[in-house]
């Protein structure tokens, strides 16, 4: 039908033409309300954060209704450590399960379905809702208090599925033939599997765990409940002593009465967006090298 | 330095005694046995004498300064935590560094994250402190039959509201408030503010009723103050950490004290409850707060002195666990919404030397020498305790373990 | 694509031969083989574990507030802890405060109603947005570009709630705002345009701001869809003399069609979910639903964190235990809205792999 309508106005009436000159507008438009709007946030945190910036905001802690934010900057390194540690390892190995062990189904995709629509529902679950139960049962029900380890537990869970999810598409961009070549080369499966899949499919991992980390950094409502907050450098313990990230500062500061107190705010999300925007570009760049590779493959 | 300033209270106390003695008239013979009495370093001694007492004795029992048994411990080295109240936080990073550097081998870490978080993790055991804006209910001391609260301190909240043109210290009441916040008083010139306020020339203003988007001690003890004061607001809306605002298109919910203050100031014609450590901040934005009706048909202006007095007020009632709520007494003078700020804390402790520690912390932020001194609550114009609750927190606080 | 099995063959026997093995005997390798499978087995369960775990605790924890709230908790309006001070009553073997009364439609429509704005602002817009990137720009802008909106999926959301409520609520409230409730007309649906417009701080601007944090997640889906929409049809539309827009309209969207949808459930999910930008930007008000939409409001994750920490202080654990069934409610929403993603995408073409924060 469409064809028809088409041919027979061939060359494009007015209308027609008007209604394309209208869509190329908005397209256009459309990707200028995107691009306003992040440069003017992006800008506008900077312009808050840059004219008061000291350097010893990293040195020193809060005190008082100014100080710095050492303890938040070491406390978020460290989470973001700790989920590299948990959910790295977790999601990396169910990834590679999903992609390389578990069994095939007909249609060819991979099986478990089970633990396959889990981790999806989890990758969709509300964080705050992962941080009450962080909070009721890690921290109030076994007695953890605010502390390390169940923020670690509740970002790992939040993370987790989305690790999984890239490291078994990166597994899967892995030409079919490198584990035939190596199978004919006589190579067990997990030798195979270290010496040969995982090397290949690294950048594409890498990335898949970088951008986790920064979804994990950029989190606040599950760290309210279970990491507490303090103003002491991390400690050793996993437990029983909180510890402090800069998505507090942003959070509870911002509208703090006192000048050099939401200064403390603005700095942090400047943190933020520096640590942020350098976890992306690298691993925009990861992504660039891989395609560059496959490119060449074809 | 600060035993110089208690020697000098003893001092000062045993002076008086001297004098009270002195101006006892001479009795003559017969020698009667006298029982008399004496106060040295604070505990009261009996002697007999015959005829009469001798120097330094009095024949009336001296009363001790009750604070003066209040002393603080030197404790072993331990680590002790803190988390709760987001109203004491600011004072607990005042009183710690001061207390470390009196006990260094104490370390001390401390958190705000909110006062149910705080009794929270005080009845797990996961802190050694809670800080809360207000005491255990009976249901959380029936299942939590180990936890103390402590008074620690007197916190007093103030209305602020910014209203240009206006400098003045409004009069306001519990009737007003709560016509304000229900939406059926929705401009500064209204008839009602206007009887209660006949000298102040009032705008036509909306008024921006600002509320506390969190659960919180403030709005707790600004909707008691509407509850006692107003019966149509106590059957609709009562009292609680949250409750249900009622829907007018002029309501905001600010989170946390400083979100409340920051919102005033930009927000023509707004009004608010404000923890009084926030004072500085609201005068520098410009605004100012009004003077409340209190039970005694008085309207009285925040200030320690009246938080003083309505504390003061209510010292004889308060009981030996500190669980009382000092909203709108019938005090001369007294501002109507004060509250005790308490230390949630668990009698039985994991070890004796970090009992001892917690002990010592406490003795020392209850001992009006150091932690009660104004040099640290003026900082945040919080009141000292008055001297029956200092006595009776000690008590508690001997009964950590 | 060739997305064939590609798995090795979960059976396959330790090792036949082995030419090179270098120092690892046929035993070791068998060890590692065994290492490898078991962990990432173990690895694998670990996501399913948590999801139960989480939905165990949230019922267990409910399970109260269920009983005594009934099910009027997602219709009713109001939300009362009660009085934690007088002795608590109990209903139906469960202590409560007195006169506690709990209703979360308001928190259940907020949540509903930012997240279609947020929609409803998003979808146009990221279509467009691919639309340019892939057909309008040259690459070496259009590159860049698409960097530059995955980014913004990236920016942490306390940050763009930090921009929401400082900069572009009070900008938008200043000189939007009133310009669109004086010139909206009285009629029935864009009524609710009208009347008072606030301080920045509600229903629109929440819904706003989320609408920006999901235009990312959509537009980078679309965008990696729209590249990979065969050049044939396209060039053949063209060649029949198809505007642009005709090809887009008629081939491009509708060959792609169904992972679009997918990818806008997915935002879907993440503006369901979003706490703490909301909980910044919504003005807060629990008891009732927004009389217009500059009206303040309030979402059910926006009232779990603000409410979570008061809730301790309500001695029996009722208003601990009905934020949990907040949360529940929550969670069925979400895992209804992602589920229905997974089947749409799933049923669409094979290639469709979304990308972002789920």
């Amino acid at each position: 039908m469409s064809v028809a309508h088409v041919t027979t106005a061939y060359p494009p009436t007015r209308g027609r033409r008007m209604r394309d000159v209208v869509f190329r507008t908005l397209s256009a438009l459309a990707l200028l309300f995107v691009v306003g709007p992040s440069i003017w946030l992006i800008a506008d945190v900077v312009a808050r954060a840059v004219p008061h910036w000291r350097w010893d905001v990293l040195t020193t802690v809060p005190l008082g209704t100014g100080g710095g934010l050492e303890n938040a900057v070491l406390g978020t390194l460290v989470i973001m450590v700790g989920v590299l540690v948990i959910a790295g390892t977790v999601g990396v190995l169910s990834g590679i399960h999903f992609a390389e062990l578990s069994r095939p189904r007909r249609d060819g995709r991979g099986g478990g379905a089970v633990l396959r629509t889990a981790t999806e529902v989890l990758s969709g679950f509300p964080s705050i809702v992962l941080g009450y139960v962080g909070y009721v049962a890690l921290c109030v029900g076994l007695h953890w208090g605010f502390s390390l380890l169940p923020a670690l537990i509740i970002l790992s869970l939040m993370v987790t599925p989305y690790i999984a999810k890239s490291t078994e598409s990166a597994l899967r961009q892995v030409p079919t033939n490198y584990r035939e070549g190596a199978e004919a080369l006589g190579m067990s499966p997990g030798y195979a599997l270290r010496t040969v899949v995982i090397k290949s499919a690294l950048p594409g991992i890498v990335t898949g765990l970088l951008i986790a980390l920064a979804i994990a950094v950029g989190e606040t409502a599950p760290l309210l409940y279970t990491a507490g907050i303090t103003n002491n450098l991390p400690s050793a313990s996993l437990i029983h002593q909180p510890i402090a990230y800069l998505t507090y500062y942003v959070w509870t500061d911002y509208n703090q009465p006192i000048r050099s107190t939401q200064y403390l705010s603005f700095d942090a999300a400047l943190i933020l967006i520096v640590l942020v925007l350098v976890l992306l570009v690298v691993s925009r760049l990861l992504v660039n090298r891989t395609q560059r590779h496959a490119e060449g493959r074809r | 330095m600060k035993t110089l300033v208690r020697s000098l209270t003893a001092g000062a106390l045993a002076v008086g005694g001297l004098l009270a003695s002195a101006s006892l008239p001479a009795s003559a013979a017969p020698k009667k046995i006298v029982t008399c009495f004496r106060l040295e370093k604070n505990v009261v001694h009996t002697h007999r004498f015959r005829g009469a007492c001798a120097r330094g004795w009095t024949k009336k029992r001296p009363t001790p300064n009750p604070i003066a048994a209040v002393k603080v411990e030197n404790p072993a080295q331990a680590n002790l935590t803190e988390t709760g109240s987001t109203l004491l936080y600011p004072l607990w990073n005042i009183w710690a560094p001061a207390y470390q550097a009196e006990f260094p081998q104490v370390s001390l870490t401390t958190g705000g994250t909110g006062s149910g978080t705080g009794i929270a993790d005080a009845a797990s055991g996961t802190v050694n402190i809670g800080s809360s804006d207000a005491y255990l209910s009976s249901t959380q001391r029936s299942a939590t039959p180990n936890l103390l609260n402590i008074p620690v301190g007197i916190s007093y909240q103030m209305i602020e509201y910014n209203i240009p043109g206006v400098t003045a210290h409004l009069n306001l009441d519990g009737t007003v408030l709560a016509g304000i916040y229900t939406g059926q008083i929705t401009k500064w010139n209204d008839p009602a503010i206007a009887a209660l306020n006949p000298k102040v020339n009032l705008p036509a203003t909306p008024i921006v009723a600002l509320h506390r988007s969190d659960g919180s001690g403030d709005t707790f003890i600004f909707t008691t103050y509407l509850t006692d004061t107003d019966p149509a607001w106590a059957s609709k809306y009562s009292y609680g950490t949250t409750v249900s605002w009622p829907a007018i298109p002029n309501a905001l919910g600010e989170n946390g004290n400083g979100g409340m203050v920051s919102a005033c100031a930009k927000t023509v014609g707004c009004i608010a409850y404000v923890g009084i450590s926030y004072l500085s901040s609201v005068l520098g934005n410009g605004q100012t707060y009004a003077a409340l009706k209190n039970g005694d048909g008085q309207f009285v202006l925040p200030s320690v002195a009246s938080a003083a007095a309505e504390a003061a007020g209510f010292q004889a009632q308060t009981p030996a666990d500190g669980t009382i709520s000092m909203i709108d007494g019938k005090i001369k003078g007294g501002y109507p919404i004060i509250n005790y700020e308490y230390a949630i804390v668990n009698k039985q402790q994991s070890s004796s030397s970090v009992a001892q520690a917690l002990r010592s912390l406490l003795e020392w932020c209850i001992d009006p020498s150091y932690g009660q001194s104004q040099q640290y609550l003026g900082q945040v114009n919080f009141v000292t305790l008055p001297t029956k609750v200092i006595v009776q927190s000690y008590k508690q606080i001997k009964q950590i373990q | 694509m060739g997305d064939e099995n590609v798995s090795l063959p979960a059976t396959a026997a330790p090792a036949r031969r082995a030419p090179r093995a270098r120092r690892a005997g046929p035993f070791a390798r068998a060890a590692e083989d065994g290492l490898w499978r078991w962990s990432a087995r173990v690895a694998s369960i670990v996501p399913l574990g948590g999801l139960a775990f989480v939905l165990a605790v949230l019922a267990v924890k409910a399970w109260p507030a269920l009983k005594v709230n009934g099910p009027g908790f997602v219709t009713r309006s109001g939300w009362v802890p009660g009085s934690t001070y007088a002795n608590p009553v109990v209903t139906d073997g469960v202590a409560h405060p007195v006169g506690a009364s709990y209703g979360a439609w308001p928190l259940i429509a907020g949540t509903l109603q930012t997240s279609v704005i947020a929609l409803v602002v998003a979808l146009p817009i990221s279509i467009g947005t691919a639309f340019a990137l892939t057909e309008r720009l040259p690459p070496w802008v259009a590159r860049p570009l698409s960097f530059f909106v995955e980014v913004l999926a990236g920016i942490p959301s306390v940050i763009i709630g930090l921009w929401g409520v400082l900069t572009l609520g009070p900008f938008l409230a200043a000189h939007v705002y009133p310009l669109v409730a004086s010139h909206v007309p009285n009629v029935p649906v864009l009524r609710y345009f009208r009347g008072p417009t606030g301080y920045g701080e509600g229903l629109l601007t929440s819904g706003l701001v989320l609408g920006l944090m999901i235009v990312p997640i959509i537009a980078s889906t679309t965008r990696d869809l729209f590249l990979q929409v065969p050049p044939l049809p396209k060039e053949g539309a063209e060649a029949l003399g198809m505007t642009e827009a005709e090809v887009a309209r008629r081939v491009t969207i509708p060959w792609v069609r169904s992972g679009i949808i997918g990818a806008t459930v997915l935002g879907l999910g993440r503006a369901l979910g979003e706490t703490i930008a909301v909980a910044m930007i919504s003005g807060s008000v629990l008891g009732a639903v927004a009389p217009n939409i500059f009206g303040t409001m309030t979402t059910v994750a926006a009232t779990i964190v603000s409410q979570l920490d008061s809730a301790a202080t309500d001695g029996t654990g009722f208003a601990i235990a009905t934020l949990a069934e907040a949360g529940l409610v929550l969670a069925v929403i979400s895992v209804i809205v992602n589920v229905a993603a997974r089947v749409i995408v799933n049923r669409s073409s094979r290639h469709v792999a979304p990308v972002g924060r789920g």
